[in-house]
């Protein structure tokens, strides 16, 4: 008897699991179509003026912003606003909503949050709704026009956090896949611009590995409190790259 | 008042060991202070009158008599802040009122080996106020730890022009800031709507993180200015050529606007670089010169 019911609880598991890894496969893929190709959070100014020119350089870069800025905190607002929602505290993810909005330190970092969120969120009501009816009430409201829990600006890793908790997809997970996704679409992003070759690119995501599960694992655990930046060249790259002559990018 | 101000760095209370609990750290003495001041709409040829004025403990505020601008000037008779320490100041800017805030001189944050320093700023700015936040920069020292928050609460059309500077050690006296508790905390709201959120985290290794090539290249010095306000965008270009004609070596600094908000980030290896650019910046910015604590 005990025997069956570990078995039950063992398949529900990896089925629970798959569809997490699938979910976030599909999401966190640079085909979907949230344009993140387009962005590169200031690292075209970083490549431009020369402080980005090679694999090391480029590493060096991207681990900071993971570490020490963005991506840390991203990763913080992401979980926390998984768990609120999860909570069903709609208070909460408005209000963690809107903080990542307004902590955004330029125009076009301000873009690229809210633009990759607001497509984010518009190709998972085309093509992923959500089974479960509760959750698809609580997203109706957080959306709902005038509603008091409306958020006006959804950033990309609040729409993410937001929607993996709705959808039923593993917050360990989503943090780690989120995080692999924001580096490897500024290393695609520097293979382009500096340029490099495609296994310099490779070997600074291989690279990064342990940097993305350190900071997923703070992540996991830190209070909204913890968010915080010190990647102050990276906010500043951002500003002059709004006045770059040449560009690919839209940040 | 401030003429008997105890001078911390000669004697600095935190070089003791390590407190063993927090009934021994009631031993220490810690600072407290706090001080509010509130200016409303002006009458005969000022830009805002005092209506209230308030002061406890350490935390100070003088109103210098100035041409132009109605001025407050803060000040902590502690000379500095260490572990533990608690500043509470507040300002509100009534409906129409047009002031200045600043400090009376750099604010030192002092080695804690227990708890952090703690500053609260608070500033409320009614409708049609234009409110100044000028404080001059933070010196943080090796093994520092300080809690700052800054929150601004304004009203219908009013704006808000804020800067902070946090200087890492002196680097006249080789001092490198190698471990340090720095967190910064800025929330801007209008009616009620969080506008601008800004959180600087420099936690561990400060000197180490800022050599980093998205953190600091090296630099030792940074500031943030905002302006909040409608049609501030507007403005951009004026506020990247004043940057552009104060370009010195060793300095870093962008700026941007959007939504009613213009972003000056500025980071400099040279302490005094950067006062510098901040001052001449300001003065360009708003045409008008500093208030005179900052030429002192």
């Amino acid at each position: 008897m005990t025997a069956t019911i570990t078995t039950i609880t063992l398949t529900v598991r990896t089925t629970m699991s798959d569809a997490s890894l699938y979910r976030l496969l599909a999401w966190m893929s640079p085909s979907f179509p949230v344009g993140a190709y387009t962005y590169s959070h200031g690292l075209e100014w970083a490549v431009e003026e020369g402080t980005v020119t090679d694999a090391a350089t480029l590493k060096a870069w991207v681990s900071d912003v993971l570490r020490y800025g963005s991506g840390r905190s991203d990763a913080i607002l992401l979980a926390r606003a998984f768990e609120a929602f999860s909570a069903g505290d709609l208070h909460a993810c408005r209000e963690i909503a809107e903080l990542s909005a307004a902590l955004q330190p330029s125009k076009e970092r301000h873009l690229e949050a809210s633009a990759q969120g607001a497509a984010f969120v518009t190709a998972l009501e085309a093509a992923w709704p959500t089974g479960d009816a509760e959750a698809a009430e609580r997203l109706a409201a957080l959306k709902q026009a005038d509603g008091p829990a409306r958020i006006s600006t959804w950033t990309y890793c609040i729409a993410v956090g937001i929607h993996c908790a709705a959808q039923e997809v593993d917050l360990a997970q989503a943090v780690s896949a989120y995080l692999h996704a924001f580096a490897a679409n500024l290393v695609s992003a520097a293979v382009r611009s500096v340029p490099l070759g495609q296994s310099d690119g490779q070997r600074v995501i291989a690279g990064l590995e342990a940097t993305i599960a350190d900071v997923a694992a703070e992540a996991l655990a830190a209070p909204l409190d913890d968010v915080g930046s010190a990647c102050f060249l990276a906010d500043i790259s951002s500003q002059l790259h709004e006045t770059q002559y040449t560009r690919l990018f839209r940040s | 008042m401030q003429n008997k101000t105890p001078n911390r760095s000669a004697n600095p209370p935190m070089l003791a060991p390590s407190p063993p609990d927090d009934i021994a750290c009631g031993a220490l003495q810690r600072a407290r202070g706090k001080a509010h001041v509130a200016f409303a709409a002006p009458s005969g040829g000022e830009t805002a009158r005092l209506v209230d004025l308030y002061q406890s403990g350490c935390a100070k505020i003088r109103l210098p008599k100035a041409r132009g601008e109605r001025q407050a000037v803060l000040l902590n008779t502690a000379g500095g802040i260490a572990g533990g320490d608690r500043l509470d100041y507040s300002a509100t800017w009534g409906a129409g009122a047009r002031a200045v805030v600043t400090s009376q001189a750099a604010e030192r944050i002092y080695r804690s080996l227990g708890p952090a320093g703690e500053v609260a700023n608070r500033l409320v700015v009614e409708d049609d106020a234009h409110a100044v936040w000028l404080p001059q920069e933070t010196i943080v020292f090796n093994e520092a730890r300080l809690e700052r928050r800054l929150e601004a609460d304004l009203s219908g059309s009013a704006r808000l022009l804020a800067v902070e500077a946090v200087v890492l050690g002196r680097a006249a006296m080789g001092e490198s800031v190698e471990r340090l508790g720095f967190r910064d905390r800025w929330r801007v709201r209008r009616d009620g709507r969080l506008v601008f959120a800004d959180d600087t985290r420099l936690c561990g290794d400060a000197r180490a993180i800022l050599s980093g090539p998205a953190c600091g290249g090296g630099a030792t010095a940074f500031a943030t200015i905002v302006e909040v306000g409608e049609g501030v965008e507007a403005r951009l270009d004026a506020a990247r050529a004043i940057l552009v004609a104060r370009r010195a070596d060793g300095l870093s600094c962008g700026a941007s606007a959007w939504g009613g908000l213009l972003v000056v980030r500025l980071l400099s290896t040279d302490a005094r670089v950067l006062r510098d650019v901040i001052m001449g910046f300001l003065q360009d910015w708003r045409g008008t010169d500093l208030p005179r604590v900052w030429h002192c």
